[in-house]
């Protein structure tokens, strides 16, 4: 089965049945037994170890292909699911004066996570990476995805010129590239990507010489992630609730 | 001109008023000196002035230098020292830990006597990947959370070997504060490998064991929220989580599987 199968808008569709299912058992079905069993001590603990254990797997052997496997999305998807049922018991605490007060600690860790996990995961079939060279002079439109398939891109880069400069030792300390990015002049280097589209950016990944005649070549990585901002709203929320978490410290639990 | 040849001024400077600042701290707060000064006020004075000499020798670096001194590694060691002081003041301010200032003056005096005796290495060079803002935060926090879970590790295999009952909530406060840092630390990682590589997240193998220990310590938070497990495991759970940071900060460039990645500098 293909990932891009599950492409926009198949996706966001599953994810709102996903989500919209979570909301409706959490509201309508309270007292049954699957929504008691993802409220409880064993679900939380065990989505946590579930997801350790698949990165423990991953960074023992080194295979990455472990987090792309079936087992480790339905992994996610548990680990996803509890997080969502933690999060829409206990965002607020509600008094029996009918004024409540939000979580702000909790709802910024919980939400924060469960929105970068969660981008990556729905967003994954609409995320590729293609890598192109282009060499001085001639305007190119043809890139590589990462499992060796041919694309062209819907418009043109040409590299006009190359600058390198290099330490003392010959190691290099920079390196940049003037482009043409369907006709706009554009400079490229390391840390400095380019934004040609909404989702869309292009990066310098290397450079290489042209044994004919010496002239350069540039690899370009083309990386469309349309998901990215949700991930990054999510980045946001955790580093603010991690500030949160430094500055109150552990709760203290009447004993 | 403020040039590195005046470092062991301001670097002695500081590392004396950080000691002395240590010192003070570990009276009882309360007690006072000279019938006027409170001891904690001492110690916070002491420990300002110790900041104040390495940001005016840094502001100073910096004008002299016509651009911020972010890019050699001596320049890197010094916003270590300067985090690491201004870190363990503001923990001392805020939980109000005696040992703190020791432990903090201890991590700065290693990265300015570097400075001071080994300037030879001021000058060493940064590969174009390392040449962004986010790497002297991505480091430094890193470095910081390592001394608080350092220290909660310490506590728990204490913990492990005595029937003292009362540590673990000392416990919670160190990996609070070390799992916050080590949150800063992966989350602006994320950023940064966006701005430089194209994806948050790739699976290296760095960031992979940065993630399990990142999960192992949140287990950790979640027994504990959760009132579960004894001591025994909880504290064996801290040590597992060590040896996992122990793992990502530098077991890791000895796997066979780190050989591709993009974390290893040193070759």
């Amino acid at each position: 089965m293909q990932l891009s199968m599950f492409s926009y808008p198949l996706n966001l569709i599953l994810a709102l049945i996903w989500a919209g299912g979570i909301y409706s058992l959490w509201r309508y079905r309270k007292k049954s037994r699957i929504v008691s069993f993802m409220l409880s001590k064993a679900a939380t603990v065990s989505a946590i170890l579930l997801f350790a254990g698949f990165c423990l797997a991953t960074g023992l052997t080194g295979r990455r292909e472990i987090m792309s496997s079936w087992p480790a999305a339905a992994v996610m998807l548990y680990f996803m699911s509890v997080l969502l049922f933690v999060l829409l018991r206990g965002w607020r605490i509600s008094h029996a004066s009918g004024k409540g007060r939000i979580r702000w600690r909790f709802l910024l860790n919980h939400a924060g996570l469960l929105l970068a996990v969660s981008s990556a995961f729905w967003g994954a079939p609409d995320s590729s990476t293609l890598m192109m060279r282009v060499e001085q002079g001639q305007p190119s439109s043809d890139a590589v995805s990462q499992d060796g398939r041919y694309s062209r891109l819907a418009y043109e880069v040409e590299l006009t010129d190359f600058r390198t400069e290099a330490y003392e030792d010959g190691t290099p300390s920079m390196y940049e590239a003037d482009i043409l990015v369907g006709g706009k002049a554009v400079t490229l280097k390391v840390n400095h990507p380019y934004a040609v589209s909404f989702g869309e950016d292009i990066y310098l990944s290397g450079y290489d010489r042209n044994w004919k005649d010496d002239s350069y070549v540039c690899i370009l990585q083309i990386v469309k992630e349309p998901w990215k901002y949700a991930a990054l709203a999510g980045i946001v929320m955790m580093l603010a609730g991690a500030l949160l978490m430094f500055v109150r410290g552990p709760v203290r639990k009447v004993e | 001109m403020v040039t590195w040849d005046l470092f062991i001024w301001f670097g002695a400077a500081s590392v004396l008023l950080s000691a002395t600042a240590a010192a003070v701290s570990a009276f009882n707060e309360e007690r006072r000196i000279m019938r006027y000064i409170r001891v904690r006020t001492l110690a916070v004075a002491l420990a300002l002035m110790a900041l104040l000499s390495l940001a005016s020798f840094i502001v100073g670096l910096w004008i002299s230098l016509g651009r911020p001194p972010l890019k050699t590694m001596g320049e890197t060691r010094l916003w270590y020292s300067f985090f690491a002081l201004a870190a363990g003041l503001f923990t001392y301010l805020r939980w109000r830990y005696r040992w703190i200032l020791s432990f903090s003056t201890v991590l700065a005096t290693v990265f300015i006597m570097v400075n001071i005796f080994r300037p030879e290495i001021h000058d060493q060079t940064l590969m174009p990947a390392l040449q962004s803002p986010w790497f002297i935060p991505h480091v430094t926090v890193y470095m910081f959370s390592y001394s608080f879970l350092g220290c909660a590790f310490l506590l728990a295999v204490y913990r492990l070997f005595s029937s003292r009952t009362d540590v673990m909530p000392a416990a919670d406060t160190l990996i609070y504060i070390g799992m916050a840092f080590l949150t800063f630390g992966m989350l602006s990682g994320a950023l940064w490998a966006k701005e430089a590589w194209g994806h948050y997240w790739s699976w290296d193998p760095k960031e992979t064991w940065a993630l399990v220990t990142w999960l192992f310590y949140m287990l950790y938070i979640h027994l504990r929220l959760l009132g579960k497990g004894s001591d025994r495991l909880l504290c064996l759970l801290v040590v597992f989580s060590f040896i996992c940071l122990q793992m990502c900060w530098w077991g890791v460039n000895y796997l066979p599987s780190a050989q591709d990645s993009i974390h290893v500098y040193n070759r």
